[in-house]
């Protein structure tokens, strides 16, 4: 068909609107393709790597060792793989090394760089803290222990991809942590038998509780922690589940305000051509032609952005994955994007704008062809009479008038306005919530300086400090947390229930905000549990809740605690202090600071910094081609106006002010709706994925952070009326009036 | 003279497309007057009043308006003397869709150094009842009026009417050509109206004839006679 030439014609003249429709367009689906690609990618390796390297199911430790022909025993008899795994944990000048005997069978290492150990003054690095510290592989020596060691490789391993040194870590330390490999003689006398727990993978799902309960019967369990607890394990599929989702509100947010920009222009272009359709109309075009070659307008900034989109794709799948990789050990997925979904990428936003052209086009055919040759469809006085006998100045009235009386372009104008704001808002918030994490925990968890996890149980009270009794539980369906018991004159753990009133830890039970929001319960409620070790039922009431986003535990009295653990009423194995304790290294599990949370956010935030800032990027880049493509449609749509000002004598910035100025009244709502949504959103993803994060982030935008979004977004905005202000001037006084004149 | 046009030359396209719309035309008139310019379609009589009002610019020759030479003006000049010294009423209008009546006047009123009152204006025209209406809610020759108020409302000494009465019924053009009549005596402005209706040029002073961008005649017209009393 002759008529189809006029396509590129189009573009060619309607260039700005097709650049920024397919920008918008390929922004939308770059967004959308980069996160599925890292969340897809992430997770096929985390589920390749944990099958070739045999992740655990569990992990445990008993009070009494399981002797080696006694763990044949158990796997037969359960049909499932068990090992005993040797470490220590060596704390040196500037780190501290978790120190393994390689396993045979389960959480198997991969090597990263270099080669396996051939010696015994040879060790084997994570490859986390090689990278972060330039540890240079078969030349960098290690003291461990006072004697030195050769690192001739680093690795990686399928429980510490997420390199957590404590399980009650927030985030991961590479730093001043690391795992090590040595030769099992060299570490035996280097470091005795160590400490051991056991790893198992299951086989036969149905034979784990039967499985428990033998191990507990014999010999005791101490602790138990499934690898859907684990969060150095869980975090992997958990942080890519994350970036699918992120994935699919991108591809439905954006192309949303391509969308109403396309539904805009295809409306005013067909309205523009109203007496060429009239004309072939009536030279005997059909309906059915007339729809397809006026809707097929509407497909080009798809093609084009889905174009666009796959050069974007490929050039920055691997920068972008590899932003995503920020938290992880250093591993290496292999970024691709399925075919389905790229070309569903693709094919969604173009069916869309495609749909919409064709009930564009079918709402104008359905108009008399009279009426379409008189141009007459669409000036039928759209002009609104607000504030027709109300004094104001004719600017503002005139502002309000042309917004109200053009809502679908408003909509887009308060659509970019938003969209910058919130995008880059949320960035913001995520980086001010992940502080709040970091300055607000101590206060949450108490006043004391140190929190000392001891690996043993002691009886009575510590010589300094306030004891504690930490003991592991799980839900029935699996989520473990800790049971604590505390002292009634406690004064260094944090016992304030949300209503304020000190927690009667004597004559119940309390439980963290954390806790709460996890297992869904209020004040009130009965909570029902398990042992880690025997698996039997324990049910108690749930007295207040006390304001802790960091740790999931309930809390009673030494004695009750100890009760529902099966222990005397004066054991404990946690010590409090205000100030540093001189206890036994090799008795303390874990230490917690005050200031070990901010640390953990610093580092989180450093890491994930260039994605953030990649969002911001994206934000501005979205408001100023949603926004220049709506105002220099604006411009053309108020040509006559303009010429007629001009003619009038009124200089280009006073027209300017009169005609484009009218957006400024979205400018205010835009941001403020933004900014309330990003503080949404981001509240909506502190409790959505409370479970992956574990923690309640509390979610927080700063005034500074605020002032900083409305200086950024209202940048974006004068950027892009900048770019429209020219055609103001370019706008010819005679031609329109020609124009007009026709 | 207050309007003189000395051997202007304006060529639309190039080569055997050329198209003269104005050929070394020669024109002037005397302040205060009334000048019908007549000539068919494509003689040349709209871009002859572009030039005089400083919308477009010649290819050759002079423009000189109160002893002002405007081909020589920059566009931020030409601008200030569309504000200060013309006004223009077109064919259709050309009034702001989303603005009343009073608005459309008031817009103009607000950038002109010496306003007239916008209610004496308006109530010259007899269109004060209809000042919170939007044009779409009025008649053609309403919508007129209200463009020869925005077009006086800044006290020009010019007015240039393209077309005034093209889209109007006979009725609505002699109303129309009686206000204007009007402004020409209360205020004294020079007024230029091109058209291709003959019948107009009884209400002139001066009529010139274009043809293929010359100027065919130049008369005084004697028998001037009142728009009221126009055969049109």
């Amino acid at each position: 068909m002759k008529l189809n030439k006029r396509y590129l014609r189009n573009i060619k003249e309607n260039l700005p609107f097709y650049l920024s429709a397919s920008i918008l367009t390929a922004v939308g689906l770059v967004l959308f393709f980069l996160f599925y690609i890292a969340g897809t990618g992430i997770s096929a390796f985390g589920e390749k790597f944990f099958a070739e390297n045999k992740v655990e199911d569990a992990s445990f430790t008993t009070y009494i060792e399981i002797p080696d022909d006694k763990l044949a025993e158990l796997e037969n008899n359960y049909n499932a793989t068990l090992e005993k795994e040797r470490y220590v944990n060596q704390k040196e000048d500037g780190f501290t090394a978790r120190v393994f005997v390689p396993n045979g069978k389960i959480d198997l290492y991969e090597i990263k760089e270099g080669r396996s150990i051939e010696n015994a003054d040879e060790i084997l690095i994570s490859a986390g803290y090689a990278e972060e510290n330039g540890v240079a592989v078969g030349r960098e020596k290690m003291v461990l222990r006072g004697k030195e060691y050769t690192v001739v490789g680093t690795f990686l391993r399928p429980d510490y991809l997420y390199m957590l040194e404590n399980m009650t870590d927030d985030y991961k330390n590479v730093t001043t942590f690391f795992l090590a490999y040595m030769d099992e003689g060299e570490f035996t006398s280097v470091f005795g038998a160590g400490s051991y727990n056991y790893k198992v993978v299951y086989h036969d799902h149905n034979r784990i509780a039967d499985f428990r309960k033998a191990v507990n019967a014999d010999y005791y369990v101490s602790s138990y922690l499934s690898a859907d607890n684990n969060a150095r394990i869980t975090f992997v599929d958990g942080q890519a589940q994350m970036f699918i989702l992120a994935a699919w509100v991108m591809l439905v947010m954006l192309p949303f305000v391509t969308v109403a920009l396309i539904s805009i222009m295809i409306g005013r272009k067909i309205r523009s051509e109203q007496k060429v359709i009239g004309t072939l109309s009536a030279l005997g075009y059909t309906k059915k032609r007339l729809t397809l070659h006026y809707s097929l307008f509407a497909v080009i900034p798809g093609l084009i952005g889905g174009v666009l989109t796959s050069v974007l794709a490929l050039i920055l799948a691997k920068p972008f994955g590899s932003l995503g990789l920020a938290d992880y050990e250093p591993f290496a997925p292999e970024f691709t994007l399925p075919v389905w979904i790229a070309l569903a990428g693709v094919a969604v936003p173009t069916l869309i704008y495609w749909l919409c052209g064709i009930l564009k086009i079918g709402k104008l055919l359905k108009r008399d062809t009279v009426e379409l040759l008189g141009n007459k469809v669409g000036n039928d006085g759209k002009a609104k009479k607000i504030l027709a006998r109300k004094k104001a100045k004719v600017k503002v009235k005139m502002a309000v008038r042309s917004l109200a009386a053009n809502p679908g372009r408003s909509l887009v104008v308060f659509l970019g306005v938003f969209l910058g704001a919130v995008i880059v808002a949320f960035a913001f918030s995520f980086i001010d919530s992940v502080k709040a994490v970091g300055e607000q925990a101590h206060g949450e968890f108490g006043s004391f300086k140190y929190e000392y996890i001891l690996n043993t149980l002691e009886d009575g009270n510590p010589s300094d400090g306030e004891a504690v009794l930490v003991a592991p539980f799980e839900s029935k369906d699996g989520k473990r947390f800790s049971v604590m018991g505390v002292d009634g004159d406690n004064t260094l753990w944090n016992l304030t229930t949300q209503s304020g009133n000190r927690a009667d830890t004597e004559n119940g039970w309390y439980m963290s905000s954390l806790c709460a929001a996890i297992f869904g319960l209020e004040e009130g409620d009965e909570f029902t549990f398990v042992s880690i070790a025997s698996l039997e039922e324990k049910t108690v009431r749930i007295n207040g809740i006390i304001k802790n986003g960091y740790q999931n535990y309930i809390v009673s009295s030494r004695e009750n605690a100890a009760e529902i653990a099966g222990l005397a009423a004066t054991k404990y194995n946690a010590v409090l202090s205000d100030r540093e304790l001189a206890i036994d290294g090799s008795s303390v599990m874990e230490i917690i600071s005050d200031t070990t949370y901010e640390t953990q956010m610093d580092n989180m935030l450093r890491s994930m910094s260039g994605m953030v800032y990649a969002m911001m990027i994206i934000g501005g880049v979205v408001c100023v081609a949603a926004l220049y493509a709506v105002i220099n449609l604006m411009v053309s749509e108020n040509a006559s106006s303009i010429s007629m000002l001009k003619v009038l004598g009124m200089e280009d910035r006073r027209i300017n002010s009169m005609i484009i100025s009218a957006n400024h009244l979205l400018l205010i709502p835009g941001i403020a709706v933004g900014i309330l949504a990003a503080y949404g959103g981001m509240a909506w993803y502190s409790s959505a994925f409370v479970d992956v994060e574990n923690l309640i982030i509390p979610a927080t935008l700063k005034w500074s952070s605020v002032l900083i979004t409305i200086a950024a977004t209202s940048v974006c905005y004068f950027v892009s009326l900048l770019l429209v202000r020219r055609k103001v001037g370019k706008t010819d006084m005679v031609e329109s009036l020609k124009d007009n004149r026709e | 003279m207050f309007i003189e046009v000395n051997h202007a030359k304006k060529q639309y396209g190039k080569g055997e497309a050329a198209v003269f719309a104005l050929d070394d035309a020669n024109f002037s008139l005397e302040k205060g007057k009334i000048c019908v310019i007549l000539g068919p379609s494509g003689s040349g009589k709209s871009t002859l009043l572009n030039m005089i009002g400083g919308l477009d610019s010649l290819d050759g020759g002079e423009v000189v308006i109160d002893g002002r030479n405007i081909t020589k003006l920059n566009k931020k000049e030409l601008t200030a003397y569309r504000k200060q010294s013309v006004g223009f009423v077109f064919q259709f209008y050309n009034l702001i869709a989303d603005l009343t009546v009073e608005e459309n006047v008031q817009v103009v009123a607000e950038i002109a150094e010496t306003p007239l009152d916008t209610d004496e204006i308006l109530s010259a025209l007899d269109i004060e009842k209809y000042r919170y209406r939007f044009p779409k809610e009025l008649s053609g020759g309403q919508q007129q009026r209200v463009a020869i108020a925005r077009a006086m409302v800044k006290n020009p000494k010019l007015l240039l009417c393209d077309e005034l009465t093209g889209a109007l019924d006979t009725k609505s053009s002699r109303s129309v050509l009686t206000f204007i009549e009007k402004i020409n005596r209360e205020y004294g402005t020079t007024i230029l109206i091109i058209t291709h209706n003959e019948a107009i040029a009884g209400i002139a002073d001066q009529v010139v004839r274009i043809r293929d961008g010359r100027i065919a005649s130049k008369e005084e017209n004697a028998n001037k006679i009142s728009a009221k009393d126009l055969v049109l």
